[in-house]
């Protein structure tokens, strides 16, 4: 199918990795806030460093994995495809909103990209706080917002060989090119209150 | 022809068979769906209507979509720009 094709095309752009964050050298303090995306398989080790620090009493730490079927059907596998400067800018302004209602120490976010085999991960979470009770709230609401906001796609591909663009919003599905236009848009998530 | 650059992403990529393509500027945002409902037909009410745009990454309002008179201080796409239509998210 010609857009099969074209996501290849977009993913090449793509590329290994973009991050907003930097490689911390020695000695120089870790960025408060790490995103990125990728094509790469995800590496939890690398998300749980990038947060870790003698301030942070807690790290909570939330793994989204692929899933073998929707409804009872047969998923072969996933694709994901994204917008990456506006995908990167949308996380980036929802960790830091996370970091700022949170007092996090330190967030990082991945999402991974292309195609994903079943059972693998597909987005890292990981928030640092001085104590759990933050942590955990940080870690939930995150994630919420991220599913609600962030310009990523997800296409789920069939065992029969159909494929289905999701959507988060109330389980939607968009059948090859057809989306229920008719529906109201999700209300904004008030990240304030 | 001074043109700007259209992204299309999963459900309205596959609907124009395309990732982008370069199209006319300027153009007063309120005609944008009708330009591409003449290219597209039906993508208004299958794919366009559950979908939001940005303009060099800034979401932007569509208003009086219809392609009727332009509003006025609505934003006009340049020559140049980038424009993305945002189908409903699917992360995670």
């Amino acid at each position: 199918m010609a857009s099969d094709n074209a996501n290849l095309t977009e993913l090449a752009t793509v590329n290994n990795f973009l991050t907003s964050g930097t490689r911390p050298a020695f000695g120089i303090p870790k960025p408060i806030i790490t995103v990125g995306l990728t094509t790469s398989p995800l590496s939890i080790t690398t998300v749980l460093e990038n947060v870790k620090d003698p301030g942070a009493g807690a790290i909570v730490f939330f793994a989204g994995t692929t899933r073998d079927n929707f409804d009872n059907r047969p998923v072969s596998h996933l694709t994901y495809s994204a917008y990456p400067p506006l995908t990167l800018r949308t996380m980036s302004s929802i960790a830091a909103s996370m970091v700022e209602k949170h007092k996090l120490t330190a967030i990082s976010l991945i999402h991974r990209l292309g195609e994903v085999p079943i059972g693998e991960e597909s987005i890292l979470v990981a928030v640092a706080a001085p104590h759990r009770k933050a942590a955990w709230r940080a870690g939930e609401e995150c994630l919420e917002v991220v599913k609600e906001k962030v310009e990523i796609w997800k296409k789920e591909e069939f065992a029969d060989g159909e494929g289905v663009w999701r959507e988060n919003r109330a389980g939607f599905v968009a059948e090859e090119g057809v989306v229920p236009g008719d529906l109201p848009k999700a209300p904004a998530t008030d990240t304030t209150s | 022809m001074s043109t700007f650059t259209i992204l299309y992403f999963a459900a309205c990529s596959s609907y124009t068979s395309r990732l982008y393509e370069a199209l006319p500027a300027p153009l007063p945002i309120s005609k944008l769906y009708s330009v591409l409902e003449e290219k597209y037909a039906g993508i208004t009410e299958k794919v366009l209507g559950s979908c939001l745009v940005t303009v060099n990454l800034e979401y932007v309002d569509i208003t009086g979509g219809d392609g009727h008179d332009m509003i006025q201080g609505e934003v006009v796409i340049q020559p140049g720009d980038e424009v993305a239509i945002i189908p409903p998210v699917s992360s995670g």
